[in-house]
């Protein structure tokens, strides 16, 4: 994909003279007229990452386009070279220190201006590609490595906000703790790598079972947190039993054959607990969850309130032992 | 102008410094060439009357546009003397205005003459 670039110049054979050079160079050129229409269209949300500059121009120099740039663009850099015929020393200070990147002097000479727009390709590439790894390391601070779901501190933290927002809202937050059954059989019998194929295709059944807006988390080894956001009461058992059928109803394709798998669940809805601790609450599921393994497991049990201590907000703490 | 002051068509336009820059594209030559003959008489006209005007200002600012294009078209000698002309309008500098002014139309005056030549032989 062609390399899209600003050429700024008041004067029509210069801006012609640019624009198709750089063209037969492969860049996608778009002109402006002045340094008011250059701003503009650099600030834009999709604005050319690279621009060439005249330094006079009607309504704002080059200069000052560069000063605007800079002041207003904080997420993405914009590379950008001014032209001048200036060659005096402390006006080459000024454009630089105004937030040019490079000059070039007028009459420019071809192989320079492509070789110095180069080099601005350069930069903006390390930036790309600093961005890539800042992401990069965002998804991984927040997502589980191998099922890519929101990691435990993730969940928790969605969680707290969701209970909260029902609690305001006066709705109900439905939260369900998972727990795949006998999966240090399926490890044992199968080895890590099939167990680690089973949790990635859980995770992936999970997610496909939840409305988008829903959240999925993985809680521990084998176990997974599910929060479902406004969820109607009347409904959440349902809702459950279909997360429960999705794993259950056929058996996961590994390199170790068809494997099957069921999970049990325990439910809770936020409104009848009040405002309870993230903590509390999830001690509360964990409880039913270990209900339905008691159960014979590949069930849902629903956690039923008794009397307790209400908090004022909702917060994370340390998330109950690790189980099972 | 005598005959030993006289630039020669080399020193007041370069050829291969202009067909390098549009890198021997004929297209492109045509029109930056038509361009200049359509936007040079207005910017002339801006010049002389910032000149008459005794306008330091006015007279820079289309000195210095006037300097870009002829520079783009390698007309070295029409551009240095409408630098000279920038230079003074920024200094303020009236008193040569119509001198730097005359040997400036006079520069420029044999440019179009030798762009339109260049055209027609590179570009036949």
């Amino acid at each position: 994909m062609p390399v899209r670039i600003l050429i700024a110049d008041d004067e029509a054979m210069s801006r012609r003279l640019l624009q198709k050079t750089l063209e037969r160079a492969g860049y996608q050129v778009c002109t402006a007229e002045n340094g008011r229409q250059a701003a503009d269209i650099l600030c834009s949300l999709d604005g050319p990452k690279l621009a060439l500059l005249d330094w006079m121009m009607p309504l704002l120099n080059g200069p000052g386009v560069c000063r605007e740039v800079r002041k207003a663009k904080e997420q993405s850099y914009i590379y950008m070279v001014l032209l001048t015929s200036k060659e005096a020393k402390e006006d080459i200070v000024a454009g630089l220190e105004s937030g040019a990147d490079d000059y070039l002097v007028k009459p420019f000479d071809t192989a320079e201006l492509k070789a110095r727009l180069r080099t601005g390709l350069r930069i903006l590439d390390l930036e790309d590609r600093l961005v890539e790894a800042r992401e990069d390391m965002r998804f991984k601070a927040s997502h589980d490595t191998l099922t890519t779901l929101w990691n435990r501190g993730v969940i928790l933290e969605l969680m707290g906000q969701e209970l909260s927002r029902s609690h305001r809202e006066n709705a109900t937050t439905v939260v369900v703790l998972c727990d795949l059954d006998h999966f240090k059989a399926v490890n044992d019998s199968f080895g890590h790598l099939v167990g680690d194929e089973v949790l990635r295709e859980t995770a992936k059944r999970l997610l496909a079972s939840v409305r988008s807006y829903d959240f999925v988390g993985r809680y521990g080894g084998e176990e997974f947190l599910v929060v479902l956001n406004n969820c109607d009461p009347a409904f959440a058992f349902a809702r459950a039993e279909e997360i429960r059928n999705t794993i259950a109803q056929r058996p996961v394709k590994t390199s170790g054959g068809p494997v099957s798998v069921t999970i049990s669940l325990g439910l809770l809805l936020s409104h009848e607990w009040a405002t309870r601790s993230v903590e509390e609450l999830l001690h509360e599921a964990d409880k039913a969850l270990y209900g339905a393994k008691e159960a014979g497991r590949n069930c849902v049990k629903l956690a039923k309130p008794k009397a307790a201590a209400s908090v004022s907000e909702y917060r994370v703490r340390e998330p109950v032992k690790q189980r099972r | 102008m005598k005959e030993a002051e006289q630039a020669s068509p080399c020193q007041i336009f370069d050829r291969g410094e202009l067909l390098a820059r549009v890198e021997n594209d004929c297209e492109l030559l045509g029109d930056i060439i038509t361009i200049f003959k359509e936007d040079f008489p207005s910017h002339l006209h801006d010049l002389r009357e910032a000149v008459k005007a005794r306008d330091g200002k006015s007279v820079a600012i289309a000195a210095h546009t006037l300097k870009g294009m002829l520079s783009n078209l390698a007309a070295a000698q029409a551009a240095s003397s409408v630098a000279r002309l920038e230079q003074m309008g920024c200094q303020g500098d009236s008193q040569g205005f119509d001198e730097a002014f005359a040997a400036f139309e006079d520069d420029a005056s044999k440019v179009i003459p030798l762009l339109e030549a260049c055209m027609a032989e590179e570009c036949r």
